[in-house]
């Protein structure tokens, strides 16, 4: 992140957008969503700063209750998407936002080579373990059996372990928060902005319409603060095993972070030494120095 | 030049092909080959000429078979008086190919290649410098210019080049032991041609994409796309700039557009299947009016169909696909002149209308070998349409700027994130003027029939199709000269338009110059009806109306980009 200081900090009052909400009320959106805000004026991030990825689904309906540079695309794209922003220029934080549905079925290709790549952007994975905007169907995270729209005999197939699968590809930034707990979340989305590399958040939402079966008591009575309980988020065993071993408590924080890894724009040779952003640095080129073999 | 994929086929045509050129002459490469690495038939075609030449003959004067499934198939190609040169040990030609020998007085030399390899201990990879010496000293070209071209080639390593230069002393001096020294009479050289590039399509397209100011690529592997993929990779440490071999062809497109959208220049390409993955992008690019640039590189489908073979095959595909109505743009290139002009153009119209635009091509211009004249590097100019970067004009945007429906031609001021401004939403949702979503019917009129209205713009500011006279650019007067007296009006866009001036100009149809007529079309959408370009003939005819439209326009813009005619 490289912005340049203002002299004026922002206030949470520039991110404020005249369109009106229109999630559930007792949406997980609006604790993220707020979270969001307090995160990126934490850190001195006016909205023409940001640029705010977002992909579809009842998340991406919040695309226009914010300010900053915003995008709102298609079903399950954002991370390509996010990448080619970020990769044209490396001075502005950008932060894509998808739900389960987008992320582990229809995108889950994006989302591997994602974290793969260690794009340096951050993504925030609404988990509300179901697909909302279209009515309650099952996404690949909502449990096995459990009945939905399209499933009234219950998910004939296994859940998606979708942290072991985050874990088997070497992330850089592994962060887990609760829609409910809004000073948990701000702390990890200013992490996971400042982190050099692709940034994983996982934040569990409650979806009071569709999700019955994980509400916000649920996930309030079994989430806890990792980092708090003293989990250090350089051991990698300890905080693969705190992200999939969920069955009693559910650790929420930092889980996993390592900074020593180059990110995907680090690693492009032909960048190195260059200062300029892809932006500057559209302009009439003379290519006869790279006909010579040609001729 | 035929034999098996893999034997080095396309290296002997490139090599004489480079030399050729250097010697002043006029080259033009064709390449045909299966979809395999090693073994099937391939073959590579090279048409020599002192005039400007654009296409290839379907008949050869010399056919050099690296096996005998390439003498199996390609004799009946050979022109009569032609020459077959073979490689394959003590080969009996079947009846029929003795009686075509016979009827078209064809000379058959057997150049002994495993016999020069064992003598000079070499591999068999080198039999390619063997026969391309051989080759060369038939041609009556320079011994030294061959030399040094190979050895351009080598330079680097010492132990090959030795090798080689043996292997081209000997292929130079091979004599045939039974008809003695075989020699093909080329007209004499151009100088001209000493100068140019030999330069393939898809090289063509990449330094036309550099030189408009691209800087960053993403693209998926896929035939005959592939090629530009390589060559802009291949330049990356030189040009500086982003080049991302994507998992796919929806991450590519969507990299480009994310790049575009935060304001840079980025291009991707594919070919058939793998635009049916973009044109989700395409239509999303399209509602949230970021300008991008697709190059679609058509081969024969549907599915994969046929991957190393060419057609034209791709324009409704590009024309019509996606969700919903939009006003996009469809460019197609002709050759490697206009695979390199239309770059710019194609970066300008996408900002100057924050739509998409669609560039064509086909494996026939990704792969064929070009002749090239250097390109003029300064007219083109990088218009960002209206891009707001001056900072005090920024501060008087309004976020509803952006999407403004009541813009002149519908298209709105764009400004990019990260400018210290209005912040605004570029939304895939039917949205408003800032990009909030709305779906009254109000706004949703009102906002496509903004993008609806780009349409009109661009179809105004497009060069109509381009005129020809028998390959000389034609006039008005040309048209009305020529009374009732026009015999055949050839209509063509992309490839077909070298191929067709070629015909034009061929000793055939000498004689025959004012009379026959080619209308060639460069940009290919919003449509030019068949009915319009009709209508453009109709009221061409010796005292009808007043030329208007297509034709008209050919003469002024036609050849400002040089566009074939």
């Amino acid at each position: 992140m490289n912005v340049a200081l203002q002299t004026r900090p922002p206030a949470l009052s520039e991110y404020y957008s005249e369109t009106k909400c229109i999630w559930c009320d007792g949406c997980g959106n609006y604790g993220i969503w707020t979270a969001v805000k307090y995160a990126l004026v934490e850190l001195n991030l006016h909205p023409w700063q940001v640029c705010l990825c977002y992909d579809v689904g009842c998340n991406g309906n919040g695309s226009d209750k914010i300010e900053g540079y915003r995008f709102h695309g298609l079903h399950g794209r954002v991370i390509p998407f996010a990448a080619g922003a970020k990769l044209a220029n490396m001075r502005i934080p950008v932060i894509a936002f998808a739900g389960d549905g987008a992320t582990f079925s229809e995108g889950i290709g994006h989302l591997i080579h994602g974290v793969r790549s260690n794009y340096p952007i951050t993504f925030v994975l609404h988990n509300n373990t179901n697909y909302g905007l279209t009515t309650g169907q099952a996404s690949s995270l909502t449990p096995q059996g459990q009945s939905m729209n399209t499933s009234p005999n219950g998910i004939p197939e296994h859940t998606l372990a979708s942290m072991e699968l985050i874990f088997s590809l070497n992330p850089t930034f592994v962060a887990r928060g609760f829609s409910g707990d809004i000073k948990l979340m701000t702390r990890i989305l200013k992490a996971a902005i400042q982190h050099r590399g692709f940034a994983f958040v996982e934040m569990l939402q409650a979806c009071p319409t569709y999700n019955h079966f994980a509400t916000h008591e649920y996930l309030l009575n079994k989430y806890f603060d990792a980092n708090a309980d003293g989990h250090d988020p350089s051991n990698l065993q300890q905080a693969k095993a705190l992200a999939t071993q969920v069955q009693d408590r559910i650790a929420c924080g930092i889980l996993y972070q390592r900074g020593d890894i180059p990110h995907f724009y680090d690693r492009l040779i032909p960048r190195q030494g260059v200062e300029t952003t892809c932006v500057e640095e559209v302009r009439r080129y003379d290519v006869s120095k790279y006909w010579k073999e040609l001729a | 030049m035929v034999g098996a994929s893999g034997q080095g086929v396309n290296s002997i045509g490139a090599i004489i092909a480079k030399g050729l050129k250097r010697s002043g002459y006029c080259v033009f490469g064709y390449r045909e080959y299966p979809s395999l690495i090693k073994g099937g038939h391939a073959s590579y075609q090279l048409d020599i000429s002192n005039q400007r030449i654009r296409s290839t003959e379907t008949k050869v004067n010399v056919l050099i078979a690296l096996n005998h499934h390439g003498l199996e198939l390609n004799m009946e190609e050979l022109k009569p008086g032609g020459i077959v040169l073979h490689v394959t040990p003590g080969w009996q030609f079947p009846e029929h190919h003795q009686k075509l020998i016979a009827e078209r007085s064809l000379r058959v030399i057997y150049f002994p290649v495993d016999d020069i390899l064992d003598r000079l201990g070499a591999r068999a990879i080198l039999s390619n410098v063997l026969l391309t010496a051989f080759v060369w000293s038939m041609l009556d070209q320079d011994l030294d210019a061959l030399k040094s071209l190979v050895g351009e080639k080598f330079a680097k390593k010492k132990a090959l080049l030795e090798l080689n230069m043996r292997c081209i002393d000997e292929g130079f001096s091979f004599v045939d032991p039974e008809q003695g020294r075989i020699s093909v009479a080329l007209p004499p050289p151009d100088t001209d041609f000493a100068g140019h590039l030999l330069i393939t399509g898809s090289q063509a397209m990449g330094l036309g994409a550099v030189h408009a100011g691209v800087r960053l690529y993403a693209g998926y592997p896929m035939t005959p796309s592939s090629p530009l993929l390589s060559f802009v990779a291949e330049l990356e440490n030189k040009t500086h700039m982003v080049v991302k071999q994507a998992e796919d062809e929806i991450t590519a497109a969507q990299i480009v557009s994310g790049a575009m959208y935060m304001g840079t220049r980025a291009l991707t390409a594919t070919s058939g299947v793998g635009f049916d993955l973009m044109s989700e992008t395409l239509s999303l690019n399209a509602m949230i009016e970021n300008p991008t640039v697709f190059v679609l590189a058509q081969r024969p489908g549907p599915a994969t169909g046929l991957p190393t073979w060419t057609a034209q095959s791709g324009l409704l595909q590009a024309a019509n696909c996606s969700a919903g109505e939009f006003t996009r743009c469809v460019i197609s290139v002709s050759n490697s002149q206009d695979a390199f002009d239309l770059m710019p153009v194609a970066f300008n119209l996408a900002e100057q209308y924050q739509i998409s635009v669609i560039v064509l091509t086909d494996k026939q211009i990704a792969e064929a070998l070009y002749t090239q004249q250097p390109y003029d590097l300064e007219t083109a100019e990088i218009d960002r349409g209206r891009l707001v970067v001056d900072p005090e004009k920024l501060k008087l945007l309004k976020s509803s700027d952006r999407f403004d429906p009541h813009a002149k031609s519908g298209v709105s001021l764009r400004w990019l994130p990260g400018s210290e401004a209005a912040t605004y939403c570029a939304q895939g949702d039917e949205h408003n003027s800032m990009g909030a979503v709305d779906e009254s019917s109000l706004n949703t009129k009102s906002q496509m029939e903004k993008r609806l209205k780009k349409f009109h713009g661009l179809k105004a500011g497009f060069p109509a199709p381009h005129l020809s006279i028998c390959g000389r650019s034609a006039t008005t007067t040309d048209w009305m000269d020529t009374g009732d007296e026009i015999e055949l009006l050839a209509i063509g866009w992309g490839s077909t338009g070298d191929v067709l001036q070629d015909v034009m100009c061929s000793d055939e149809l000498r004689g025959a110059e004012d009379r026959l007529f080619a209308l060639h079309l460069s940009l290919a959408a919003p449509h030019r009806r068949t009915s319009e370009i009709g209508h453009a003939v109709e009221t061409h005819r010796p005292g009808g109306a007043e030329l208007s439209g297509a034709v008209g326009h050919a003469h002024q813009d036609g050849m400002r980009h040089g566009y074939p005619g």
